[in-house]
């Protein structure tokens, strides 16, 4: 039996979507040793179906909720790993290498890469994007006393993420005011 | 002897008046034996229709239950995965506005320089 060029095309653009969809996706690993020792652990796994349950409980007619909402709209996952440590802490590096080797491969580009020897803190953000559209989003953060991963899957709006400051406790960015100022 | 026993038999067996309302006790525990007869057959009867009926509201009961419990459940899943999902945009945003922090202050004293 003989498939038709359009079954081959269009089963070869499904296999395409399954596949560079979960690109955006990292292995994190458990992190057990730092869990261990943490005061305070962050384990979030929330896949497309807790998310769509989550936007279920979130108000629409509430100015907040709905901004939530619409941030998490193109949004297929988030997974958040961060540990807090009364005192300073090595990071198992074997780990952090493992996440950052697989933010080497394609698709997966720096955005930002700061290190501040005054705050002894390392930030490095990294954006996926396939066919020109940003489809995921990593950071990872160590701090002395804090170290932080976190792997957004879906198509990320920092604009969007940027309109919940200063709600749900989420930090004030303050980017527009620096901005102006710098203006 | 044997007269005496015979003369105490006599005493005992002699025939007595009965109680006057006699009658009316029989009467009534014959009316009693009947009512618990007609219980009885009630009873018996019952099951034919007692206990499919008593089934069917178990289990409209535990359907009722189930289904109210894992609306429960949903509820609190839901609940739950909200405040997850704030709680990772709060981490989230905390770390973008590190690093944001690290590059602003990293900048400054060379525009302060830059300034003098």
């Amino acid at each position: 039996m003989k498939a038709s060029p359009t079954f081959v095309l269009l089963a070869l653009a499904f296999c395409g979507n399954a596949i560079a969809e979960p690109a955006a996706l990292l292995k994190l690993p458990n992190f057990d040793s730092l869990a261990d020792k943490a005061t305070e652990s962050v384990n979030i796994t929330l896949d497309a179906s807790l998310l769509g349950l989550a936007a279920g409980f979130l108000d629409a007619s509430d100015p907040d909720d709905a901004a939530v909402k619409d941030v998490i709209g193109g949004l297929k996952g988030i997974y958040v790993r961060s540990f807090t440590f009364d005192e300073p802490f090595a990071y198992p590096k074997a780990d952090v290498d493992a996440v950052r080797e697989q933010l080497s491969g394609p698709g997966w580009q720096r955005l930002v890469e700061v290190r501040s020897r005054k705050d002894q803190a390392d930030v490095d953000i990294y954006m996926s994007v396939i066919d020109g559209k940003a489809n995921g989003l990593a950071i990872i953060a160590s701090e002395p006393h804090e170290f932080t991963i976190v792997n957004i899957v879906g198509s990320v709006d920092l604009a969007k993420l940027h309109k919940l400051e200063g709600q749900f406790g989420i930090p004030k960015l303050e980017l527009e005011r620096k901005d102006a100022a710098g203006d | 002897m044997s007269d005496d026993l015979e003369t105490k038999l006599r005493r005992a067996l002699r025939p007595v008046d009965t109680d006057v309302d006699l009658a009316q006790r029989v009467l009534d525990a014959l009316n009693d034996e009947d009512a618990s007869a007609a219980h009885r057959s009630v009873r018996s009867r019952a099951p034919r229709w007692h206990i499919p009926v008593a089934l069917a509201a178990s289990i409209a009961a535990l359907a009722i239950v189930g289904v109210q419990w894992r609306h429960h459940q949903y509820e609190e899943e839901g609940l739950r995965a909200r405040e997850e999902l704030l709680e990772a945009l709060r981490v989230t945003s905390s770390k973008l506005d590190l690093a944001y922090r690290i590059v602003n202050s990293d900048a400054q004293p060379d525009s302060d320089n830059g300034g003098a």
